[in-house]
């Protein structure tokens, strides 16, 4: 049976930091993630490493938290953050005694600001809606998820860490009435395993209170669901934020190719069952549209939803419903870390990590805002312009993938998991989205002997009706006619369709 | 300016090519007004008629009677699938089938595609699954494994060509040099191979396909077939090549690359269509019209965010209830509500609640085809193009 000091369960921003964190101060670690990394809210947020200004208002300690995040993170992770520099904007009617008090909150906090005539706003980008009254400048940055929990890995893992993902956490076991270890279970093939630890670290976001419940205790939280969209190009080079109190649909983030536009706000139940509905892609599309007016001609290539836990006050007051993160001690052996931001991974991982030095009573300090992300120097850089080098054998057009890329990552993360290989060569994640090359790709496992042609079939199949799932919401305009064209291929020439 | 056309069809797709040959046929001054390809091009060139059964005529006979197959009425779409065999047959790119049993054929993914007319490299291309098959693919090409084919066949293998290019266009170009062609049958002598059918992906030549086709089967002597690829398909371009070529043949006039800039009208007529052209626009004035611009893949209809429009004539549009149901939930159930959308026609193709007298409609624009739901994709624009001609014909 293997054998740790902690043991992280949850794969997003957190638990990865919390990894990197541990691998640092020396501390032996093994992370669990039922999916990839970035499976849960990480990997389906907006990508705003926010500068604070949407906060700063109602939150002013939250937006501090994420200002001084926001510097360290340019500073140690510059191949996972453009930075972008951000716009809030100001359409007539908005509030002009709302935009007084976040230029003072902002320099209150230290949030640097500058304030722009519409014509010096669409200086900046060209596409913004030029009847704005004003636009106020801030630091915000976009920043890769995914990138990010696989450059924290990096660390854990050179520093002997143990890392599985698709491993699911089905039993937390106890002794004693403590927790000393978990069961888990591997995604395909159903291999159970235990593994012991000293300290259990709940980092399973929307799926937090599940997971506490394994062990007795509870994590009080509502979920509310976030619906994104995403377009086919990059509609701006700057984060555009309303500059309202927050509110559904007012922020869209250029994303390497694309722009991501959300979000929505909804109470949902269930954490693994999560759609979009067409009538929350309306209402994105028409707060965007009213920012960047060429929106709603744009094609929309993908929609996808994220969970936010919203963690209840002790007395249930729904008012006081906080975004701000907690770290809850059930007493037992095991911690939840739960709320917060991206933008605030890393504090909160430094927090957690104090809790975990205190416990072992080691005195030793968090270092991660000092040593840049490791393994950033095989990564080319942000902007996808930099990529446009001399490529062969492209697998993926729009995204400007080869083969060697394949093959690359299929070596790294073995064949079975098609959704890992788009995460790490970003196949398919283009205005195509995988129509295509997920099929090369397939027949390129294959071929090389890595897959076989009937376990690829399933996964291609699986693929194209989650993508489908994503699209589907957002169809009409060139987007319909692409997916029509994408249907009849697949169902027409390929012969898939279900028969009888 | 020029004398007007008898008739001037708007959309060079299976549908509208269908339409404007027939009716040089007949003698008529034709035009064709196409912005590009048709999607055709993009399709196997197999010919399905109504693929979800055994029987596609008797599949026919139970559609709804709005379905634009029971418009014209099942004799007229036998009549029209026996022509375009005739045509095929004279322009030497022969088709097989019956319409009263649909076929399989082997797809690039290892499963069965039916259809009911297929182009002759494809006539041995319904394989029992225990049956051996050779078959032989081309580095490089990016569409193609045929590992996917194998694995559904106990007995096959597979071997691969170098032609030194890797595109199916570009492959397909090759095999038209004589020298070519010498050394690629040299190779696969050279195999020797065991008993059995020998499939090829569909890039067996251009212009030449049936020649370069036979001489292989004859110096292997034995049955060999093509599997049509995802596009550029190579049995679409063929096909829709020999369509248009036919109709320039007969003296048809062919507006290409040309879309419509405005339309003039004078009651209750259509008088003429302008096109946007370098320089000087073009107006060509018709006394018949036919309007066969295809459903979203080609833009004759474009869906907005709540409704669907034609984008020639602004004509009314069948809309089939609001966007979220649009859409089904399950990507391998063919047909998606939305395919019910287009133009409403009488049965002699004439649109519902429009102001125009001289107007036809034919092919995958009419609402109700339903080309995925019934797998009737050429057969419907076969059919309703033949339909077309016919109208037009009684009226000149
Ligand atoms: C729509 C949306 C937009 C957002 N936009 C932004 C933004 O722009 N900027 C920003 O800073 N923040 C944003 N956030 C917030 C941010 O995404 C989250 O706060 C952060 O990603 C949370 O990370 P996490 O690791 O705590 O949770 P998660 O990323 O949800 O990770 C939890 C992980 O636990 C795994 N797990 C669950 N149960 C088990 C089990 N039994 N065994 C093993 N693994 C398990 C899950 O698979 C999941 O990967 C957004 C959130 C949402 C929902
Ligand atoms: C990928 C794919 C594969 C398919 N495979 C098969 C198959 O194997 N077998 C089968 O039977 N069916 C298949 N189909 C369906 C079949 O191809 C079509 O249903 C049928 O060919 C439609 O013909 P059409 O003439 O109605 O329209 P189209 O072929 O769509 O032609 C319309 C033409 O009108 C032109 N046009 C559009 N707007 C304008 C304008 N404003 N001005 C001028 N010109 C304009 C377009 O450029 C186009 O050339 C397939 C379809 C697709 C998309």
């Amino acid at each position: 049976m293997m054998k740790t000091d902690v043991i992280i369960i949850g794969g997003g921003s957190t638990g990865c930091g919390i990894a990197r964190d541990l691998a640092i101060r020396g501390i032996s670690h093994c992370l669990i993630e039922k999916g990839d990394f970035a499976s849960g809210a990480t990997g389906a947020c907006h990508g705003l490493l926010h500068s604070g200004g949407r906060y700063v208002v109602n939150d002013p300690e939250a937006a501090a938290e994420c200002i001084s995040e926001n510097m360290i993170l340019r500073k140690i992770g510059q191949k996972c953050v453009e930075q972008t520099g951000g716009l809030f904007v100001r359409l007539p009617g908005d509030s002009k005694n709302f935009r007084d008090r976040f230029l003072k909150s902002c320099e209150t906090i230290g949030i640097e600001t500058d304030v722009l005539s519409p014509s010096r706003a669409l200086d900046l980008v060209p596409n913004i809606n030029p009847s704005i009254e004003e636009a106020i400048k801030v630091p915000d940055c976009s920043i890769d998820p995914f990138r990010l929990c696989m450059l924290n890995i990096t660390t854990s893992k050179k520093r002997g860490g143990r890392i599985l993902i698709h491993h699911r956490v089905t039993e937390i076991v106890k002794e004693h009435g403590k927790c000393v270890g978990v069961k888990v279970r591997e995604g395909l093939t159903g291999r159970e395993m235990e593994l012991r630890g000293r300290i259990v670290i709940n980092a399973t976001g929307a799926w937090g209170d599940k997971t506490a419940a394994m062990a007795g205790g509870s994590v009080p939280m509502t979920l509310s669901k976030g619906s994104l969209i995403v377009t086919n190009h990059r509609l701006t080079n700057m984060v555009i934020n309303r500059l309202r109190p927050s509110s559904d649909g007012d922020i869209i983030v250029p994303n390497e190719a694309v722009c991501l536009a959300g979000t929505t706000s909804m109470p949902v139940d269930d954490p693994d069952n999560i759609d979009v509905e067409s009538h929350e892609v309306d209402l994105v599309a028409a707060e965007a549209e009213k920012m960047i007016p060429s929106f709603n001609s744009t094609r929309l290539i993908r929609t996808y939803a994220g969970v936010r836990p919203l963690l209840s006050s002790e007395t249930g007051d729904d008012r006081s419903i906080s975004r701000g993160f907690r770290i809850i001690d059930h007493q037992n052996g095991m911690f939840s870390i739960m709320g917060g931001k991206l933008t605030t991974y890393r504090l909160m991982a430094e927090k957690m990590c104090d809790k975990v030095v205190e416990v072992f009573g080691l005195k030793k300090r968090c270092r991660t805002a000092e040593i840049p992300l490791e393994g950033q120097e095989q990564l080319s850089g942000y902007p996808l312009s930099k990529r446009l080098k001399e490529l062969k054998d492209i697998v993926c057009e729009c995204e400007l993938v080869t083969r060697d890329a394949v093959e690359r990552a299929v070596n790294d993360v073995g064949p079975r998991y098609i959704g890992d290989i788009q995460h790490r060569t970003r196949l398919g994640m283009g205005p195509c989205q995988g129509g295509f090359c997920t099929y090369r790709a397939l027949g390129i496992m294959q071929e090389s002997g890595r897959m076989k042609p009937d376990e690829s079939k399933r996964i291609l199949k699986e693929f194209l009706q989650r993508r489908f799932k994503g699209i589907r919401p957002a169809l009409w305009g060139d987007q319909l006619r692409e997916e029509q064209l994408v249907e009849s291929i697949y169902l027409g020439i390929l012969g898939m369709e279900e028969k009888g | 300016m020029s004398s007007p056309y008898d008739v001037v069809v708007i959309g060079g797709g299976m549908s509208g090519l269908m339409a404007a040959i027939s009716l040089v046929e007949k003698g008529r001054n034709v035009a064709v007004i196409s912005k590009g390809d048709p999607v055709c091009c993009l399709s196997t060139g197999c010919i399905d008629l109504f693929s979800r059964g055994d029987d596609p005529i008797g599949g026919i006979e139970l559609l709804p009677d709005y379905h634009p197959y029971r418009l014209i009425g099942v004799e007229r779409v036998k009549e029209s699938l026996d022509i375009f065999q005739d045509i095929m047959r004279v322009a030497g790119l022969p088709y097989v089938g019956d319409l009263r049993v649909n076929r399989k054929i082997l797809t690039p993914f290892g499963t069965d595609k039916i259809t009911c007319l297929v182009p002759e490299t494809m006539e041995s291309a319904d394989c029992d699954p225990d049956e051996y098959i050779h078959v032989i693919s081309f580095k490089g090409l990016k569409d193609f494994y045929p590992s996917y084919i194998t694995s559904g066949h106990v007995n096959s293998g597979y071997s691969i060509f170098d032609a030194g290019v890797s595109s199916t266009s570009a492959i397909a170009e090759r095999f038209e040099d004589k020298d070519f062609l010498q050394e690629f049958i040299s190779w696969l002598l050279n195999l020797s191979l065991p008993d059995g059918k020998i499939a090829f992906p569909a890039v067996l030549g251009t212009r030449s396909s049936m020649s370069i086709f036979n001489e292989i089967s004859n110096r292997l002597e034995r049955d060999i077939f093509e599997i049509p690829t995802i596009p550029p398909s190579i049995p679409g371009e063929r096909l829709f090549n020999r369509f248009k070529n036919l109709f320039l043949e007969k003296g048809g006039s062919l507006y290409w690359g040309k879309e419509i800039a405005s339309v003039e009208k004078l009651g209750g007529r259509i008088e003429a269509v302008t096109l946007s052209t370098r320089g000087r626009p073009t107006r060509v004035q018709g006394t018949l019209f036919i309007l066969a611009t295809g459903s979203f893949v080609s833009g004759g209809l474009y869906a907005s965010m709540d409704d669907v429009r034609e984008t020639v004539f602004d004509l009314e549009t069948y809309l089939p209830g609001e966007r979220k149901d649009w859409f089904n939930e399950d990507f391998f159930i063919p047909g998606h509500t939305i395919e019910k959308a287009g133009i409403r026609v009488d049965s002699t193709l004439r649109p519902l609640d429009s102001e125009f007298s001289n107007l036809f409609v034919c092919g995958s624009i009419l609402a109700f085809t339903e080309v995925m739901k019934y797998g009737c994709g050429h057969g419907t624009a076969i059919a309703t193009g033949v339909a077309a001609a016919n109208m037009c014909e009684e009226l000149l």
